[in-house]
């Protein structure tokens, strides 16, 4: 285990603090910020310092005095390069930034310091270069393993909500219709159609934003385990008649036969002729983005219709995606928009802080009381997925996750909760097994000829009724318990032979005695189960 | 009629009983079960008038006046009982059956013209008049004890008698001891006291019995009385030498048993440890302790939850019954699939005071049965349920079953509720259920209790939900 915590940015030893640096966004149109003013309070509990570039959280609405405010320190903003003890947010032990890192900006990163960012490691593995050869832990927020104990720090997964809502809201934007039915005095609309290629968590976001605006949505989705959680915010699942799982590591979809995306074509282009709206989420880690919508998808999409692609920023699921623009070739919309949860910055920001914070609590853990900082313990499986860079050397990639169990996998904890009926126990079947054999005994050997044939006619009828009665349903027991017991008044025939004349007075009067109750009996437990009977009825269609 | 006849009218009668009951099988048969059952018994009545009256009709009005009476009476009590009071009624009836067969039994002993061919023949004959009276007694008793403990003219609580076993025990040894003089008397007389005693100590064994059973379980005592009358009603065949008798006594015996056998797995017990009590004393350590606070929602919330909810599963238990909650339970159900969610019942196999009891008072509310669903077709949906309503139901969904081994009713199957999104436990007071366990379920973060009487809960709750 590799257990080091950082060195402390200030010589004094009074000071037990680590300084984590919040560096202002470089991209063109990004407006998000990594850290957030509601964050640093928690950050300060953790030991550190937070300092920000000015003007750094400007574009997603926190200005310099909020950040003030809650007692983090502004640094000027500074392009020049690192100099020791100069307040810039680069100089930082720990500089936490959105986008990935770019060249300069690694140039001005002290050694030994730690970053955590964005930093697509297959698209940018000079970075990675750089980083390590500037002597940088570089921990990758896009490589945190998809694993429950990690959901709280998965900005993939934050990020996909906003860009999956967002996608929906541009998508109505750009169409010119409603997208929930109309019926006014001025005509009826039918709700738009929106269709949702690929039910990760961007998909079932835009699945939730386009039902709340009223639209119908279908989705389609290669992971069976996809299904409930589509049907569940009231989309359609479609599929394909092909028996294929396309359930892959990390949660992540695998690529599919050739036959299978044959099929899957032809579905979409039969969709395309229904639907208003295509939202494309698909992506295939470390690769470009499969082409999904196809030009011949496109052409069946009626004038108007729009395409919002949310894998634009790897080559797009559409094959005419232009990545960050919108195009309107034949009338068709299509979205390439690669800022969509920036378009969000506020919540992106807030939220992306949120997974930034829960990854450095995580990591803080098991560092000694009083002690600031926070351990890169690569024995720890989130925080060895997620280092590229330490001490000067890029680390292998750490071996993948299990894939996640396929569909039925809800009902699993279920089955194994169900508790463990006791034992029947066999002394009950022994004793009356034992208590059989004696009986038959006593019956073969002492009764007479009437009684065994009676004794026969008995045992037979145990076993049908035996039979009969474990078919009945359930429901019908309480009935079942009323007509057998209507049934069990059969003894009124006892009374009826004994109150018939010829015995002595009392046979007959006791015989009469019986014949009332056992009526009684009869009578009630018929007209009660013909009562009950008459009751149940089956649901007609609503 | 000739002897060959009465033979086949019984048999025709015997086999209209067996397709009865198989009509029971399924909601839509059982009506035509119903009424072959009854043809069965029209039959078996009728050719037993024949065979009694048909050397001369001297007490033929007697005999007809009384069944007319009788049947007056029984229809009377079925129509006029509400269906709230069904498991009581079926009690009540159970006894008359029970007492029947010892009125035959005693009356078949006294009746003269006796002829045996061999010793053996009058022993049999004796023994089996021995065994229906003692059946019967035990029936009737026990019956009547069942009846008033369903009523709540007896208290619920079982009265565990000190040395009830022993006591028990003597009693049964005593109706075993007692055959051999018994049978060993020559004379009638001196017969009959033998057998006056023995119907009282049956008598008293049947009480002493079912006073040590708690109200839960009175369904399945219910159901054993039920197949004791049958066991009677075959005996009595025995006696009188009549196949129809035996045959019918046979199948009520076996449904009896099967249903208690179905009750008893519902709650993962066994027969004797329901019959002889000592429930909750057996298994290691204590029961943990179930502390923390309740979380209310008043009758807007649970509306609003409803309104919005896709899938909701209603639990109705005992309470449900006791408040005749079951209308406006139907009437919720109408406005959650207006407001576009789906309504199921989860019907835990002992919820009620019978088998199958939720079921017919949701069938007398006219919700349809295919709405009703078993425990094991629905345990597996809770964890994508939006709302769970409990109604009046306690024990059978109460997670100490699952997790807690010390509990009292560990291992019993229960309907796992707490997997919902949310939770609504419509509840009179914050009282333990009938097994004296107390629930964690009241607790939980996602449940929510509503408290008051099931039925004003429930009438309040449509109106709430009709003004959303």
């Amino acid at each position: 285990m590799t257990r080091c915590v950082m060195p402390r940015a200030s010589y004094d030893p009074a000071v037990r603090t680590l300084t984590l640096g919040v560096p202002r966004e470089r991209a063109p149109r990004e407006k998000r910020v990594a850290i957030v003013p509601g964050v640093v309070a928690k950050l300060k509990e953790l030991g550190f310092e937070v300092v920000v570039e000015s003007g750094a959280g400007e574009a997603a609405g926190y200005g310099d005095d909020s950040y003030r405010d809650v007692g983090a320190t502004i640094a000027a903003a500074s392009d020049g390069p690192y100099r020791e003890g100069g307040a810039s947010a680069y100089g930082c032990d720990v500089v936490v930034k959105v986008m990935p890192f770019e060249t300069d900006e690694i140039a001005k990163l002290r050694e030994g310091a730690t970053t955590i960012s964005l930093l697509y490691p297959a698209r940018n593995p000079e970075l990675v270069k750089a980083l390590a050869a500037r002597g940088v832990t570089a921990i990758a927020l896009d490589k945190i393993p998809r694993i429950t104990r990690a959901q709280k720090m998965d900005v993939l997964s934050s990020m996909a909500n906003l860009a999956g809502y967002r996608a929906v809201l541009e998508a109505a934007a750009a169409f010119q219709g409603f997208f929930g039915a109309q019926v006014t005095a001025a005509g009826t609309e039918r709700p738009a159609r929106i269709l949702v290629i690929g039910a990760g968590v961007a998909g079932l976001a835009a699945i939730a934003a386009g039902r709340a605006l009223g639209a119908e949505v279908r989705a389609f989705d290669v992971r069976a385990a996809a299904k409930e959680q589509v049907e569940s915010l009231g989309g359609k699942f479609l599929t394909v008649e092909l028996e294929e799982s396309g359930e892959g590591a990390g949660g992540y979809a695998k690529s599919m036969s050739k036959e299978f995306i044959e099929a899957e074509m032809a579905l979409f282009r039969a969709q395309a002729k229904e639907v208003d709206v295509i939202v494309t989420t698909a992506l295939v880690p470390g690769a470009k983005a499969p082409i999904l919508v196809g030009d011949d998808v496109v052409a069946c999409l009626k004038p108007g219709s729009v395409v919002v692609d949310l894998a634009a920023e790897q080559g797009g699921n559409c094959s005419l995606t232009k990545p960050g623009e919108a195009v309107v070739p034949e009338g068709v919309t299509i979205l390439g928009y690669t800022d969509l949860p920036s378009r969000m910055a506020t919540t992106a920001s807030r939220f992306f802080a949120g997974n930034v914070l829960a990854l450095l609590s995580d990591m803080a853990r098991g560092v000694a009381g009083g002690e600031a900082g926070f351990r890169v313990d690569l024995e720890d499986e989130v925080v060895r997925a997620a280092t590229l860079t330490h001490g000067g050397q890029e680390l292998p990639p750490p071996p993948p996750p299990e894939p996640s169990p396929p569909a039925p996998k809800k009902d699993a904890p279920t089955i194994a909760k169900k508790p463990e009926p006791k034992p029947e126990s066999a002394t009950g079947a022994i004793v009356f097994g034992i208590l059989m054999a004696v009986a038959f005994t006593l019956v073969a050997f002492y009764a007479p000829d009437a009684f065994v044939q009676r004794f026969t006619v008995f045992i037979l009828a145990c076993f049908v009724g035996w039979q009969v009665v474990w078919a009945v349903a359930p429901a019908l027991h309480t009935p079942l318990m009323s007509v057998t017991n209507a049934v069990s008044g059969i003894v009124l025939v006892g009374g009826l032979l004994q109150a018939a004349p010829g015995g002595s007075s009392l046979a007959v009067i006791l015989g009469l005695c019986a014949l009332l109750v056992a009526t009684i009996n009869v009578a009630g437990g018929f007209f009660v189960t013909d009562r009950m009977l008459g009751m149940f009825k089956k649901g007609g269609p609503r | 009629m000739s002897p060959q006849a009465v033979t086949v009218a019984y048999l025709a009668s015997a086999v209209l009983f067996i397709v009865g009951i198989k009509g029971f099988a399924k909601p839509d048969t059982a009506k035509t079960g119903n009424a072959l059952t009854i043809l069965g018994m029209l039959i078996a009545v009728a050719v037993t008038g024949f065979v009694a009256f048909s050397a001369t009709t001297e007490g033929l009005p007697f005999v007809a006046g009384t069944i007319a009476i009788g049947a007056v009476i029984g229809g009377l009590l079925a129509r006029s009982l509400p269906m709230t009071a069904m498991p009581e009624l079926v009690g009540l009836l159970n006894s008359f059956g029970g007492l029947a067969a010892v009125f035959v039994g005693i009356s078949s002993y006294l009746a003269p013209g006796h002829v045996y061919a061999t010793e053996a023949e009058r022993n049999v004959h004796l023994v089996e008049c021995w065994l229906g009276v003692a059946i019967g007694s035990l029936t009737f008793t026990g019956s009547v004890v069942a009846w008033a403990k369903l009523r709540g003219t007896l208290s619920g609580k079982p009265l565990l008698l000190p040395g009830r076993h022993l006591l028990n025990l003597a009693l049964v040894g005593a109706t075993i001891g007692l055959a051999w003089p018994f049978v060993g008397e020559a004379s009638t007389d001196a017969g009959l006291t033998w057998i006056l005693a023995l119907t009282a100590i049956t008598g008293v064994l049947g009480i002493t019995l079912v006073l040590a059973i708690g109200g839960a379980d009175m369904p399945v005592v219910i159901s054993l009385l039920n197949s004791y009358s049958g066991w009677a009603g075959a005996m009595t065949g025995f006696v009188l030498q009549n196949d129809v008798l035996i045959v019918s006594g046979a199948i009520v015996g076996s449904s009896g048993i099967i249903l208690t056998i179905v009750m008893c797995r519902g709650m993962n017990r066994s027969v004797l440890n329901v019959v002889f009590g000592g429930f909750g004393t057996e298994g290691g350590g204590p029961a943990r302790k179930v502390e923390g606070e309740v979380r209310e929602l008043d009758v807007a919330g649970v509306a609003a939850a409803l309104s919005t909810a896709k899938e909701v599963v209603i639990v109705p238990g005992y309470g449900m019954a006791v408040a005749r909650a079951q209308h406006p339970v139907k009437e919720l159900v109408e406005l959650v699939q207006a407001k576009g969610g789906r309504v199921r019942f989860a019907i835990h196999p002992v919820a009620g005071r019978l088998p199958g009891h939720m079921n017919v008072l949701l069938a007398e509310a006219g919700v349809p049965y295919d709405l009703v669903h078993e425990m094991e077709t629905i345990n597996a949906d809770f964890p994508k349920t939006d709302v769970v309503l409990v109604i009046g139901a306690n024990d059978i969904v109460n997670p100490a079953a699952v997790d807690d081994p010390n509990s009292a009713i560990a291992g019993m199957p229960v309907l796992h509720v707490w997997e919902s999104a949310l939770t609504v436990v419509f509840k009179r007071s914050l009282g333990a259920g009938y097994a004296g366990v107390d629930n964690a379920l009241f607790l939980h973060e996602r449940t929510r209790m509503l408290f008051g009487d099931a039925k004003k809960t429930a009438d309040a709750l449509v109106g709430a939900l009709r003004s959303l």
